[in-house]
């Protein structure tokens, strides 16, 4: 009874909270935000990015291919993404949910990729590290049927002092195992932070992240290279939240396009080949 | 069976209060050196004025009390020794079939001093006081995790352990907190343990009126649970509990209905090396898979759950292997208090106490995670962490006592 009573809850307190978050950014609250929305939603009917958040695509992601997905998609089917890790999958530091990075990448997806029916199923928890995220996908997977997963992870392992390779052999073995049954994996690589960028352990976990990335062949989305790059370029778009350290909605929506960007560009790379896209 | 052992030597006994080390390491002449030699010829033992006197079901609930304080620091160097890493369950499987086992002993000795409505009353107040624990560990839980950001000067650690709707979304969280959907990390067990001890007197009563039903029963709903993939929801963070209670009741169940003599217990008991001979086939694939961190690689038709280690679904192979250990070092205790008599005093006194030694035991446990964070890990930061833990739990442990003695006549 609870449980019901709660998710009416959620819902109503949801619907409350976009309507306050919709009057919000009519009023023009935020300068950033008034720019971003108009240019944004042109950018994601091509299926490129908004002004603010464009990077030169070699520093969104590393090319890798999502073969279950573009099967999935040639035949204009549903595609279910499992959105995993920690606190930039739950949506920290957006003031409205349906901002977080999922939710906003659900929206994206399915203007690109139109007459294809996206589902996100977001199951990040905060403050995770990848060791307790892998073990979590194990089941995650198997109770959610993902023809897709979005791993964010890497900011808190760096933090918690967890030893790089420790990291990378989690990481890998766990991509290892989703490869298996078909899953195609893009991991969301670490957040970019000016109090961190000189630490060791964090670039230490960014280098491991990246030869995951490379040995298993995933598509990887360089967060750290594209934030910096905007943070360089943009200093006065604020990108992070008040605290510094998590993203705001505008770095939310970047993220989202981010990956969005990376996944589509990745799933039509195939196409110009006339490769038919199979599954191993 | 333990009631009248406590009336009987609480009778025996004059009540007196027993300082701390002696609680533990008992009178001086059956100290910890000659208590070794001297203990396994002892007869009475040293049962600290009114409180029960050390056993089985005690011992091995402070053994999971500190196994699941040293689990809850993840990285921890002495975690690599606790049993989890050599079988496929761990402290948590272990702590709810005790917490089940006990449910027995207190229905049991409710029975005869107390009328039924008493007992639903008992059982549901033992729930309301678990529930409160829940709500009191979780506000201090908070309030640690914003100290240390704040002097720790990282906004990031306001997110560990799934914290960080609280601070970003507290309209939703503080809700959900209280409707036990709002778990924070680790503090996920004493949830569970609400909705079991809320469903207590519902056990009592089936086992009262039709015995014979309360096991097909339970395992209906864990079959049920595990096949259709069934879990109570979490708000506002978008998940599922982590220790699902429609199959963790099973395993409630199950050490609710072995705590009462029964021909299988009963033959166990009759033949310990038999039992344990059989039992080792068992623990030792337990052990390889553990040790391998290997995992039975299933497609996802339905019932797939079956053959997998899943602690949030509570999978048969961690009930197998959690019974297996109950029958393997079932009986172990009395050696143990043979020639280890400080050791099972100290468990044991944890064990009469385990709602207070766990509650402190999760506060402990999130401060060693945020100690470990300031101080970047390190052996010695670690060692420290664990005996300053171990000794807080203890000092728990006696203070409860020292305080339910104050408090009798």
């Amino acid at each position: 009874m609870g449980v019901r009573m709660a998710s009416t809850l959620a819902r109503t307190v949801t619907g409350a909270c976009l309507v306050a978050g919709l009057s919000l950014l009519l009023a023009g609250a935020s300068l950033a935000q008034d720019a971003a929305a108009p240019a944004a939603d042109a950018a994601r009917s091509a299926g490129s990015l908004s002004p603010q958040c464009e990077v030169p695509n070699s520093d969104i992601a590393t090319p890798a291919p999502l073969p279950t997905t573009a099967t999935l998609l040639e035949n204009s089917k549903k595609v279910r993404i499992l959105a995993i890790g920690s606190s930039s999958t739950y949506g920290i530091g957006a003031t409205v949910r349906g901002k977080a990075y999922p939710a906003q990448l659900e929206q994206i997806l399915e203007k690109t990729l139109s007459g294809v029916e996206v589902k996100i199923i977001n199951r990040g928890v905060s403050g995770e590290i990848a060791s307790a995220t892998a073990e979590r996908l194990k089941s995650e997977v198997a109770l959610t049927h993902p023809n897709l997963v979005l791993w964010q992870l890497g900011t808190n392992d760096a933090l918690s002092g967890i030893s790089p390779e420790d990291f990378e052999n989690t990481v890998s073995a766990a991509v290892r195992r989703l490869k298996k049954k078909n899953i195609d994996v893009v991991l969301v690589g670490l957040q970019y932070t000016p109090k961190y960028a000189r630490d060791e352990n964090y670039t230490g976990i960014r280098d491991a992240l990246r030869r995951v990335a490379a040995a298993e062949n995933v598509l990887y989305i360089r967060r750290y290279d594209a934030m910096q790059f905007l943070a360089k370029t943009r200093a006065n778009l604020q990108m992070l939240a008040g605290d510094e350290f998590h993203l705001n909605d505008l770095g939310y929506q970047c993220m989202a396009e981010h990956v969005a960007h990376a996944v589509t560009a990745n799933l039509f790379i195939r196409r110009p080949q006339g490769l038919p896209a199979k599954v191993n | 069976m333990t009631s009248s052992v406590t009336r009987m030597s609480s009778l025996l006994q004059k009540p007196k209060t027993p300082g701390f080390l002696r609680s533990i390491f008992g009178s001086p002449n059956t100290g910890p050196f000659l208590g070794w030699i001297r203990a396994r010829a002892a007869k009475d033992d040293y049962a600290s004025g009114g409180t029960r006197k050390p056993n089985e079901i005690d011992f091995w609930r402070g053994f999971a009390l500190i196994t699941i304080f040293i689990n809850h620091i993840p990285g921890i160097y002495f975690e690599n020794f606790t049993h989890r890493h050599l079988g496929v369950s761990d402290a948590a499987e272990l702590f709810v079939f005790l917490a089940g086992w006990s449910l027995r002993l207190v229905v049991n000795s409710q029975y005869k001093v107390i009328t039924f409505p008493r007992l639903l009353l008992h059982l549901g107040g033992r729930a309301w006081a678990i529930y409160m624990a829940q709500l009191l560990i979780t506000m201090l839980a908070l309030a640690i995790v914003a100290a240390a950001a704040i002097i720790l000067d990282a906004p990031l650690l306001l997110e560990w352990n799934n914290a960080a709707a609280a601070f970003q979304d507290p309209v939703q969280a503080h809700v959900g907190f209280v409707l036990l959907t709002y778990q924070l990390g680790y503090f996920d067990i004493l949830p569970l343990y609400v909705v079991l001890m809320g469903l207590a007197p519902l056990i009592a009563i089936v086992d009262y009126y039709a015995r014979w039903a309360l096991l097909p029963l339970s395992l209906a709903v864990y079959l049920t649970a595990v096949f259709f993939e069934i879990n109570l929801a979490t708000w506002p963070v978008e998940g599922r509990w982590f220790f699902n209670p429609l199959a963790w009741q099973l395993m409630f169940v199950l050490g609710f209905m072995i705590a009462k003599p029964n021909p299988v217990g009963n033959w166990i008991k009759n033949h310990r090396w038999t039992a344990r001979a059989l039992v080792v086939p068992v623990l030792a694939v337990g052990a390889w898979a553990g040790l391998t961190e290997w995992a039975y690689e299933v497609g996802d038709q339905q019932g797939w759950l079956f053959f997998t280690i899943d602690k949030t679904f509570l999978t048969p192979a961690r009930i197998i292997h959690l019974l297996s250990l109950a029958i393997m070092f079932g009986g172990a205790f009395t050696i143990l208090h043979g020639y280890a008599r400080p050791l099972t005093r100290l468990f044991s006194m944890l064990g009469r106490n385990s709602l207070n030694v766990f509650c402190v035991g999760s506060i402990l446990s999130l401060t060693g995670q945020y100690v470990r964070f300031a101080f970047s890990g390190g052996l010695w930061i670690d060692f420290l962490i664990v005996t300053l833990g171990i000794l807080v739990l203890s000092l728990t442990g006696w203070v409860s006592e020292w305080r339910q003695r104050l408090r009798a006549p």
